[in-house]
């Protein structure tokens, strides 16, 4: 068993014996634990990650295991890369070279504005991406679970959740987006959002995507 | 216990539409069986907040193919709920400015198979 813990975090021991158990049951070479159940007192879910191409359901006989198949192709996602960082596995985790890519983080972004929209302040589950792929590319890193999880809370309410998107998606395009990429990409989304401005969230995202292509006018990137 | 027949006919009501909204899902109707009427009742509200656009979509500006429809036509209105501990998902398609299409509802292996058609994250 290999327990990845790059920040030290306290893991609860006898989680740590429970997992071994859980993973041990696993017909995989590549599973693992990761989130709140290793650290956590209160833990609502036991998540586990089983990299496999198999297509048959693995079960195991405890009502609050949610298990997850990933591919061999999403370990290049920023998704794995976060959840391989702290957890406990069978076996050392493979790993691939990170894909990411604005246009995804664009996808996130469009997702994520309606969605925190709706959910009001009970985003914390649905801005998960959004966080990871911003941290990503204003530091360089990516949070493991213990980290995201601190980052989202340290947001008091929604609103402060979109102040974050407004002051840094156009930060984080201008520097890290080619002008003439920027220019063709965000006109057509601003185009397309234009159709949609009786709703809040294609409002907001067109307001975003006016304050990316303004700051390219202004010679920003 | 609610009757998936009476449900689904209390959604088109909801509607008043002449295109007939299609219900789709693995386990369509037994998930409807395990809905309480309080757990129906919210999911009515909801859709009421669709209906009246105080409900935010999700669009994609894709150009892929979805049936006869291109997705970046279609408006999608997603809504997670739990039962116990197992998650479930509904999501309501629209037509730009036309009809509501489909209501599919499932747990989150379904809801991952239709997201990957509709070309959502």
């Amino acid at each position: 068993m290999i327990i990845y813990n790059p920040h030290n975090q306290i893991l609860i021991q006898e989680r740590i014996k429970q997992a071994e158990h859980i993973l041990q049951q696993i017909p995989a070479k590549y599973c693992f634990i990761t989130g709140s159940f290793l650290y956590k007192e209160k833990y609502k879910d036991i998540d586990i990650f089983i990299i496999s191409r198999t297509k048959k359901e693995i079960k195991i006989n405890n009502p609050k295991v949610n298990i997850t198949i990933l591919d061999f192709n999403d370990l290049h996602s920023i998704f794995y890369h976060s959840l391989s960082k702290s957890c406990i596995a069978k076996n050392i985790l493979p790993q691939k070279p990170l894909k990411v890519t604005l246009a995804d983080y664009w996808h996130v972004i469009n997702e994520a504005i309606p969605t925190i929209l709706n959910q009001k302040d009970k985003y914390h589950k649905d801005i998960r991406f959004l966080i990871l792929y911003t941290q990503y590319f204003n530091t360089k890193e990516v949070l493991d679970s213990f980290q995201l999880t601190n980052k989202i809370a340290s947001f008091k309410d929604y609103h402060s959740i979109l102040a974050y998107i407004k002051k840094q998606v156009p930060k984080i395009i201008s520097r890290h987006a080619k002008p003439s990429y920027t220019k063709r990409f965000f006109y057509t989304q601003a185009a397309y959002y234009k159709e949609y401005q009786e709703y809040e969230a294609q409002n907001l995202l067109y307001e975003l995507t006016h304050e990316i292509t303004r700051g390219l006018a202004h010679g920003q990137s | 216990m609610v009757n998936p027949e009476q449900f689904k006919k209390d959604i088109e009501q909801m509607l008043s539409q002449e295109y007939k909204v299609e219900f789709l899902g693995t386990n369509f109707d037994h998930i409807v069986n395990l809905l309480t009427d309080i757990k129906v009742q919210k999911i009515y509200n909801w859709l009421n907040e669709v209906i009246q656009h105080k409900f935010q979509p999700i669009v994609i500006s894709s150009p892929k193919p979805y049936k006869e429809w291109t997705v970046n036509e279609l408006l999608t209105f997603r809504y997670p709920f739990s039962i116990g501990t197992t998650e479930y998902r509904i999501l309501f398609v629209k037509i730009k400015n036309s009809v509501y299409i489909e209501f599919h509802l499932g747990d989150h292996k379904y809801y991952d198979k239709v997201r990957k058609d509709l070309n959502l994250k």
